[in-house]
Formats: C-alpha cells, sequence, structure tokens
C-alpha cells in the first residue's frame, strides 16, 4: 500500500515535470526594450510562396529605418486563420499581421486582437471607401487595416489559340459566343470552367452574371434591403452564367481548379474565367505562355449596358494588440499605406497594390487596374454579405453547385442564399 | 500501478479535449475571447439554423449509407479474401502484406491520387474505359452527385480492406479444424460449414471490426476531403459530419469555437452511444467454444 502510494507521487511528480517542460517560455520580446537596442518585427502572413519577394520589399523599410528588422513568417494558407486567431492571442504573436477581408476579418475584430487604424494612419484617408471596405469591423466600422491587394476578375485568354482561330477579345455578348462556337467547332475548349472545387463557382457567376443583376447599383440596393438575391436580376444572372455551360468542355461536372487549369495552361482551352492572381500561376506553368485578359461584356437583356470588371480587396495589414512594439508596428502599417511600398509590392509579388494611385509595370494588371477603376463591380457574396453566419459566400458555393448540375434551379438556388443571409443580416438605411 | 501511464496519457489526449469542448460549447465565444455563458444554446443554434439545421440530417444519412456501404463492400471482401488465403496459404505472406499496403498511406495522399485517377480531363480511368470502348461508363466520377458517395466507399475499402482481412484470418485461424472435419463427415457441403461452423465462430471478430468500421466510418474526414473539398464534393453530395464539424469550426464565423464544440459533442454522443448499443448487441450474438 505505502508502496502504490509512493509510486503514485512519484508518477505524478513525473507528469508535472514534464508538463512544465512542454511549457511556453517567457517571451523574448517582453523584455523593456532599450533604445540601442534592435526591434524586430515579426509580420505573419499566408503566403509561403512570397517569402522572398517580402524579404526584398521589407529591406527598403529596414534601410530607411536603422535598428529595425522586420522579418515576413509565412504559415500554411488553409491553417493560417486559425493558427492567427491563437498567435494573437499573446505578445508571442506578430506585431503586424496580413488579415484576410471583409467577413474573415470580423472573428480577430470581436476578440478585440487588433489596433483600429482610424487616426492612427492619416494615409488611410486617400484610399476610397469601398477598398477600405475590406478591412473594417462590420460592428463597429473602424478600419483595422491598411488594404495591400485588389484582386480582380475576368476572363483570361490564350493569344496564341485565339490568334490561330482568328479571335479577337469580344466587345459585344454576340460576339463572345460567336467566338466560343467558333473554337468549339475547332475542337478546342472554350472555357476551362472550375466544377467541383464550389469556392470558384461564385467567382464564375459574377465574371458572366455581374452585368445583369447590375453590379455596384443593385449591390447598394441589396445593403439598403431594397433587393434581395431572390429577385429577378440576381437569379437572371445565374442563368446567364449557366448559359455558357455548354461551352465548358465534355463532363464539366467533374473538372476540378487544378484540372481547369491544366486544361488551360496546355492549350487544350482556350479560356479561364478567374482572378488576375492566375497570372502568376499560369506563367510558372508554361513561362511562353501568351495571355491576354478581357471582361464579359453586357449579357442580352442585362441590366447596364456597360462592361463590368468585378474585384474585391484580398487582404489588409494590421497591428495586433498585444504587440510589445505598438509604436514601431504601427510605423510600419503607416509605410505600407504608401507609394514607396505599393510600387515596390507591385512589382515583387505582381498583383495589383491597394495603395491610391500606384501603377502596376505588368502591362496585364495596368489593363485589369484601367479597367476595374473605369467601371467596377462588387464580388457581392464574398464582400458584402460575409459578416454573419453563414455567410453568402459559403451558401453561394453550396448552392451553385446544385444549380450548375442541374439538382435546384436558379430560384431555389437564390433562395437557399437569401434564406441563409437573412437570418442575421440587417439592411443599413 | 501499471495501468497509470496509459490512464495519465488517455486522461490528457482525451478525457481533457473532450472535457474542454463539453465546457467550450457552453458558453458564446467572440473570435477567441469567451464571452457570457449560454448553456445549451449553442446546441440550438446549430440545430435550428440555416442551412445547419437541414445539413445536420443529410450528413447524418451520408454517414450512415458510408457505413452500410463499407459493411457491405470493404468486410465482405476482407473476409472473402481472408477465407481465400486461409484455404491456400501458398504466398499468403505476399498478399497480406500486398492487401495490407495501401493502410501504409495517408488517406489525404489516397484521396489526391484518386481523385487524379479519376479526372475526367487527364485520368486514365475514363481514358481506360474509352480505349476498350466503354465510352458510355467514362464519367466525371467525383463530379456527379449520383456516383461521388459510391466512389467515396470503393477508394475507403480500397485503402482499409486489409483490416479486416487480417481480423478475419486471425480468427480462422483459431476455428479448430476438428470441427470442419466432423462438419465434412456428417455430409455438409462447403458452403454449410462456412455458414452454420465457421461463420457462427467468427462473430467475435464481426463485432470487433462492425464497431470498429461504425467509429471510421463516422468519423471519416480526411479521405472524403482529399476528394471532394470541405462542401462535401457535388452539390453535397459527400457531405458528412466530420466536414460539416470542419467548416463550423474554421470556416465559421465569430462565434465558431461554441458552435463547434457543440458540434462535436453531439457527434461525439452519437457515435459513442450507438457504438456501445452495437457492441453489446453483437456480444450477444457471439457464439463461445
Amino acid at each position: 500500500m505505502f508502496r502504490t502510494r509512493r509510486n503514485v507521487v512519484a508518477a505524478l511528480g513525473l507528469l508535472t515535470i514534464g508538463l512544465t517542460a512542454c511549457a511556453p517560455s517567457a517571451p523574448e520580446s517582453g523584455a523593456p526594450s532599450g533604445a540601442a537596442q534592435e526591434i524586430t518585427l515579426d509580420v505573419w502572413g499566408w503566403r509561403q510562396e512570397d517569402v522572398a519577394a517580402y524579404e526584398k520589399i521589407f529591406k527598403i523599410y529596414e534601410d530607411a529605418h536603422p535598428g529595425v528588422k522586420v522579418k515576413y513568417v509565412p504559415y500554411k494558407s488553409t491553417e493560417y486563420d486559425t493558427i492567427l486567431r491563437t498567435g494573437l492571442a499573446d505578445a508571442n504573436g506578430p506585431d503586424v499581421a496580413q488579415l484576410r477581408s471583409y467577413g474573415l476579418l470580423q472573428p480577430l475584430v470581436a476578440a478585440g486582437s487588433l489596433v483600429p487604424l482610424d487616426g492612427e494612419v492619416k494615409e488611410l484617408s486617400a484610399f476610397p471607401e469601398t477598398v477600405l471596405d475590406g478591412a473594417r469591423g462590420v460592428s463597429d466600422k473602424r478600419v483595422y487595416g491598411v488594404p495591400f491587394a485588389i484582386q480582380t476578375l475576368h476572363v483570361i485568354y490564350n493569344k496564341t489559340l485565339f490568334d490561330k482561330h482568328g479571335i479577337a477579345p469580344p466587345a459585344t455578348w454576340q460576339e463572345m459566343t460567336a467566338a466560343f462556337d467558333k473554337l468549339a467547332a475547332a475542337d478546342v475548349i472554350p472555357l476551362a470552367a472550375t466544377v467541383t472545387d464550389t469556392w470558384m463557382l461564385p467567382i464564375q457567376q459574377e465574371i458572366f452574371g455581374a452585368t445583369t443583376y447590375g453590379g455596384q447599383d443593385y449591390l447598394k440596393r441589396m445593403l439598403a434591403g431594397e433587393a434581395k438575391f431572390t429577385d429577378r436580376p440576381w437569379v437572371d444572372s445565374l442563368t446567364t452564367w449557366k448559359g455558357t455551360s455548354k461551352y465548358w468542355g465534355p463532363q464539366f461536372a467533374g473538372t476540378s481548379y487544378t484540372d481547369a487549369q491544366a486544361l488551360f495552361t496546355s492549350g487544350k482551352a482556350a479560356m479561364f474565367p478567374g482572378g488576375i492572381w492566375e497570372l502568376a500561376a499560369f506563367a510558372k506553368a508554361d513561362p511562353h505562355l501568351q495571355l491576354g485578359i478581357f471582361n464579359v461584356p453586357a449579357a442580352p437583356g442585362a441590366a447596364v449596358t456597360k462592361t463590368l470588371v468585378p474585384g474585391f480587396v484580398d487582404g489588409s495589414f494590421g497591428a495586433s494588440a498585444k504587440t510589445p512594439d505598438k509604436a514601431a508596428a504601427l510605423d510600419l502599417i503607416r509605410w505600407m499605406a504608401s507609394a514607396e511600398f505599393g510600387q515596390a509590392f507591385s512589382k515583387e509579388l505582381r498583383q495589383i497594390s491597394a495603395v491610391p494611385d500606384v501603377a502596376p509595370a505588368d502591362p496585364l494588371l495596368a489593363q485589369a487596374l484601367t479597367a476595374y477603376t473605369a467601371d467596377p463591380s462588387p464580388y457581392v457574396t464574398y464582400a458584402y454579405f460575409s459578416g454573419g453566419t453563414p455567410t453568402a459566400w459559403d451558401l453561394a458555393s453550396e448552392s451553385l453547385s446544385k444549380f450548375v448540375l442541374g439538382r435546384s434551379t436558379a430560384q431555389e438556388a437564390a433562395k437557399h442564399v437569401q434564406q441563409g443571409v437573412d437570418q442575421w443580416f440587417k439592411p443599413t438605411q | 500501478m501499471f495501468c497509470l501511464p496509459a490512464l495519465a496519457l488517455y486522461g490528457l489526449f482525451v478525457v481533457v479535449p473532450l472535457v474542454t469542448a463539453f465546457y467550450y460549447g457552453l458558453f458564446r465565444w467572440e473570435g477567441i475571447r469567451q464571452a457570457e455563458f449560454v448553456g445549451l444554446g449553442n446546441y440550438g443554434e446549430v440545430l435550428t439554423r440555416y442551412p445547419l439545421s437541414e445539413e445536420i440530417p443529410t450528413a447524418l444519412w451520408h454517414n450512415v449509407l458510408f457505413f452500410v456501404g463499407t459493411m457491405a463492400i470493404q468486410n465482405t471482401i476482407g473476409l472473402g479474401l481472408a477465407v481465400l488465403l486461409y484455404r491456400n496459404p501458398r504466398g499468403k505472406r505476399f498478399f497480406q502484406t500486398v492487401f495490407s499496403l495501401p493502410y501504409l498511406i495517408s488517406p489525404l495522399i489516397v484521396g489526391y491520387i484518386w481523385s487524379l485517377l479519376l479526372s475526367p480531363a487527364f485520368g486514365p480511368v475514363n481514358f481506360i474505359l474509352r480505349t476498350v470502348g466503354l465510352e458510355s461508363w467514362a464519367r466525371p466520377w467525383l463530379g456527379e452527385p449520383d456516383t461521388a458517395l459510391p466512389v467515396l466507399i470503393l477508394v475507403n475499402a480500397w485503402q482499409w480492406v486489409g483490416g479486416p482481412m487480417l481480423i478475419f484470418l486471425a480468427a480462422l485461424g483459431g476455428i479448430p479444424r476438428e470441427l470442419e472435419e466432423a462438419a465434412a463427415m456428417d455430409g455438409a457441403s462447403a458452403f454449410r460449414t462456412f455458414w452454420s461452423v465457421r461463420f457462427p465462430l467468427l462473430m467475435p471478430a464481426v463485432g470487433v471490426i462492425t464497431v470498429l468500421t461504425f467509429i471510421g466510418c463516422f468519423n471519416i474526414f480526411d479521405l472524403v476531403y482529399a476528394l471532394g473539398g470541405s462542401d462535401g464534393g457535388p452539390g453535397g453530395a459527400m457531405d458528412v459530419l466530420g466536414l460539416l464539424y470542419y467548416r463550423t469550426a474554421f470556416e465559421g464565423g465569430t462565434n465558431a469555437i461554441g458552435e463547434s464544440s457543440a458540434l462535436a459533442m453531439m457527434i461525439f454522443a452519437c457515435v459513442f452511444g450507438v457504438s456501445v448499443v452495437l457492441e453489446r448487441f453483437l456480444r450477444r450474438r457471439e457464439v463461445t467454444l
């Protein structure tokens, strides 16, 4: 008996030692920092492939700010949100973090994990309100990050195939479908459309359906509670988009995102409806691929007669509320709202910077930005109806999948989105 | 006393997370900040909020179909292979290894490989079907709601068929030869011998495999995620409780921790409850020598 008790005590002691050993150590950066001490700012992000580019970008800042080191710490994109939520809870986490936009930002705002930037970063006043929407807390309307990139949605096309078949980027809907027919007749898949990866479906719906429901004007009415997903224009936009499915290639129901990318880069398909971010992946898959972009002209019976360019804010950089170097973190964030950062970002990462008046050097990005600035259209389900649960984006991904597979009507698909959103969305008057 | 290390580990890695999940599920959360106590409010929210309220019964039904399909295909084939190897010991070790090899691969990799094999654009499966003249059989297997779940059952069976085979093989080895010889002397056919002598004695193995299959089928996540993504494939045809939990926890909103913890507790109660009942039921049917 005595022996057993002693063993129990010994085992508990060992367990305690083991657990203590596993406990996190005291934060290094919690030590008082003297003026001469070097500050290292950890910037967390989800772009593992961009580490080298960010090192170059932050080198510019480091050179101008002796004593400050900026380190980009990337995490796997799919795990980033969870890691960030935990990381922001203590001082060992990031000083500055790459933040998701719109609805995905809200849990961090609700948890009080971020520093509100209103009044802290005066450069933000030059950013358009629609761009700041991507970094705004829905509950308090405050801005929590400096937007870094704008993503635009287009039909990306293979120039060589277009030239071979005598096709030019279309100016009207009829020209576009005639081009699709011509390619299909020549055994080229006109559109490499993603179907099984459902997150791509709302993107494609915006690309082909934006003019049918009317883009920005319709969004304003939706936000004011005067229009719904179930109203005719939005329902019709689904039908407009699905009308192109005869050009999606044989057995499109099984086409995944990577399949669609491979169909396009291998030259089996002439066009890929998707985001401007695809350009980098396509250039990597085949550096000789000659690429062009166009936006879908107004569909027959559309609410607007001009071509619309859907786009959204990809993310922003914000400061952790727990950072021990708040002043330095905010200074870095102010720099991220400058033209210097915007230009470096655009050049190194081949993306459209969200900083106003920064023109991308890449001609296709410049074309995308010019087109978006002239006729912008919102990515409605992702950007503006994602502040509650369930998000319109999740609902649309589910219901559009059933819709394109012929398992539901456009009206039913729209009802699924509206019914989900109705549970939390309150119109702003 | 000898159980103490195991008990400590079990407590740390099983009981503590379980109790924590139950505790978390009783509160509303704002991101990672625990807000007010809501009792069973999260449970109510999960069960009544559209579309979760409709997705839960659908996902549960898919888990049931997945379990029934796996029992019918994977475990029947496993039993068949075990009987074949038991009767023909030549090459037994070789085939045991071959059938168990997919065990060593992560379900995520298995799912990814099969999604490539079954791709309608580039996959060899449809290419072979077309080459041998079965053009109409070449389908977007993982893209059609009607074929997605059966494909999931088959791919899962492909990976795990070695498990029931090994258990059945061991159980067959434990049946005394005299019993079969006596049956043969009484004039029983091979079929009759199997069903009247061997199979009743295999019931303990059937019980273990059924419970393990049930737990595996109701906890499935990785393979179905690799084959159909977090939305559960075409039109949600492969949506299962594991994916639903994943979406609630990692693609959920501000109160993701509260709601996903409540959902996890409900899944646990369902799997634990049914497993206990199933185990008791099967134990009663066991025949002892």
